[in-house]
């Protein structure tokens, strides 16, 4: 059975995506979601057997192997330059292992 | 002033490039275009002898990477992100010679049509502040149109250039997919996204592209192409050109006003020696089109934003553990839209649901594609209308709801993005003192006609180098 598009399912999915929804903003997305399935109703009223996806605009290629060569170098200082928290060129994380 | 003149009066561009600066500066109050305001002093130091913008002031999109200046594409996540590269574009503008003076407003991570989802507010519209810019370039088109830079850099989605163009009363390019590089531009939807700008005419439109077109071996998709000089080539002569009137988008028309402004300009483009024909598609893909750029746009922007975490760079939230800060940090960095338009193409990328929604949209793309090919097979271009009326008022919320209605004269000008074909928004008219457009969409890397027959429309309108009244 397909599960319920509650609160708690649509809270679940964005948990997995690593943020959170106020009551509100859950009610915003089962809302969209019933507009979604509707469009969803067009989209399938198109006969689509046999033929390819399309991922991109173009099916030429366009990029390569290059050489092993060092181009365009930043400098660990200019890597680490917007980190919040840094020492000694690395990230500073709370205590994972206590 | 147009671009070309500008270059050409060397040494009127320090105080050129400093007014511009000051009166971003003046405007922000009323327009609110700006996230950050660069200084040009340093830029005008180490301006190079020659180029085709040189000393000429210009805005970029805040998806736009700047070395050493913030860059935050809209959001409060990115709100104290300095990158440490400059994009591209910001390097082949600054060969020729271009000064930045703003960073402009944006949507949220360019995935909104209003400018109202920009972490700083909404960008408000110089023909008419209780209006939107619409979105996502918003501050860009904003600052074109009321003059302050003759041109802006703005990136393009659905819509995202020449939507605001149409409400802005300026031209609004996205060029071929491929024709300008996208490295160092923060990305919404790879297989959609393009690089685009504004300006006041086609004329500095075709210097824009000449400047920024060509290959880079830092973004795999852009082209290998030549780069012509489309200034030289310009021309407006219609006689041969074959024009298609997108059938579906002019049958949808509801507004009596647009619908006369569009007739009559198809009939003074025949006057002008033009053979105008009317090309329908396929009815049932029309109607699938918003949901194929939904699911498309939607379940991209899921992917390539899991990176925005708070923890290699961004505004990181307090938190006991890695997840918790990185929950907090998205929590609150992103904005409402944000979040549910990432849970949606999330939901279209389920191993379960990617079969069914993710992949037979990008079946339908393609279905869509093959009937533009097929009209594109006989006309040199397919002409609608950038919008069914003038900019919306603030208070109108429905543009970044998904909506079921029927909605292809909102939002055919998809179709440019789905093809990568090169598409354009020109001033058409006005209804109650605000402009807006007409929307071109050629063959791939033909902008050279698309300027041409927009050249052409800039004759009959004699709209070149439009300015909202600053009052």
């Amino acid at each position: 059975m397909e599960e319920k598009k509650d609160r708690a399912y649509f809270r679940k999915l964005a948990n997995q995506l690593i943020f959170d929804l106020s009551d509100e903003e859950a009610d915003d997305i089962i809302r969209e979601f019933e507009t979604l399935n509707s469009q969803l109703a067009l989209l399938d009223a198109v006969d689509t057997d046999g033929v390819e996806i399309m991922v991109y605009p173009f099916e030429d290629d366009t990029d390569f192997l290059r050489k092993d060569e060092v181009t365009n170098v930043i400098t660990q200082e200019e890597a680490l330059a917007n980190v919040k928290d840094k020492i000694e060129g690395h990230f500073v994380l709370p205590r994972v292992v206590k | 002033m147009m671009i070309a003149e500008m270059v050409k009066d060397r040494e009127g561009a320090e105080k050129r490039c400093l007014e511009a600066y000051e009166k971003a500066k003046q405007l922000q109050e009323k327009y609110n275009d700006v996230i950050t305001f660069v200084d040009p002093t340093e830029q005008l130091k180490n301006l190079p002898e020659e180029g085709l913008m040189r000393g000429v002031p210009i805005a970029l999109k805040d998806n736009v990477s700047t070395k050493g200046i913030l860059t935050t594409a809209g959001s409060r996540i990115l709100s104290n992100y300095v990158p440490v590269f400059d994009a591209k574009i910001v390097t082949k503008l600054k060969e020729a010679g271009a000064v930045v003076i703003a960073k402009a407003s944006m949507d949220e991570l360019a995935m909104g049509g209003t400018n109202k989802t920009c972490f700083t507010g909404a960008s408000l519209n110089p023909w008419d502040t209780s209006r939107m810019t619409g979105g996502s370039s918003g501050g860009s088109a904003a600052l074109v149109a009321s003059g302050v830079v003759p041109m802006a850099i703005g990136s393009d989605t659905g819509d995202s250039v020449r939507k605001p163009a149409s409400f802005c009363g300026i031209v609004g390019v996205k060029p071929t997919y491929g024709r300008i590089s996208r490295y160092g531009i923060i990305p919404y939807s790879s297989s959609l996204d393009h690089v685009g700008y504004f300006t006041r005419s086609i004329k500095d439109a075709c210097v824009a592209l000449k400047v920024l077109a060509g290959r880079d071996d830092r973004d795999m998709t852009s082209s290998f192409r030549e780069v012509p000089d489309y200034s030289a080539l310009l021309n407006s002569d219609l006689h041969g050109r074959k024009i298609a009137v997108f059938g579906n988008v002019r049958d949808g028309l509801t507004n009596a006003n647009t619908a006369k402004l569009f007739d009559d300009l198809m009939e003074s483009l025949k006057a002008k020696g033009a053979e105008i024909t009317v090309f329908r598609f396929d009815e049932a893909l029309m109607k699938a089109m918003l949901p194929t750029y939904y699911l498309i746009a939607n379940c991209e922007a899921t992917s390539n934003h899991s990176n925005l975490d708070g923890i290699r760079f961004g505004v990181r939230e307090p938190g006991d553990s890695m997840e918790e800060i990185m929950t907090n940090s998205r929590t609150k960095g992103f904005g409402p839209l944000i979040r549910k338009r990432f849970v949606i193409g999330s939901y279209g990328l389920f191993e379960e649901n990617q079969e069914r929604l993710f992949r037979k949209a990008q079946k339908v793309r393609r279905l869509i594609v093959q009937q533009l090919n097929e009209c594109l097979k006989d006309a040199d271009c397919l002409i609608a209308p950038a919008s069914n009326d003038i900019a919306p008022l603030l208070n109108d919320d429905s543009r970044d709801q998904l909506s079921d209605e029927y909605l292809v004269v909102e939002n055919h000008m998809v179709i440019g993005n789905f093809s990568g074909y090169p598409s354009m928004t020109v001033p058409m008219g006005f209804e109650n003192g605000c402009p807006l457009g007409i929307n071109l969409t050629c063959r791939a890397f033909d902008e050279e006609t698309m300027f041409d027959i927009g050249r052409a429309i800039e004759e009959i309108t004699g709209y070149e180098n439009l300015t909202a009244e600053v009052k």
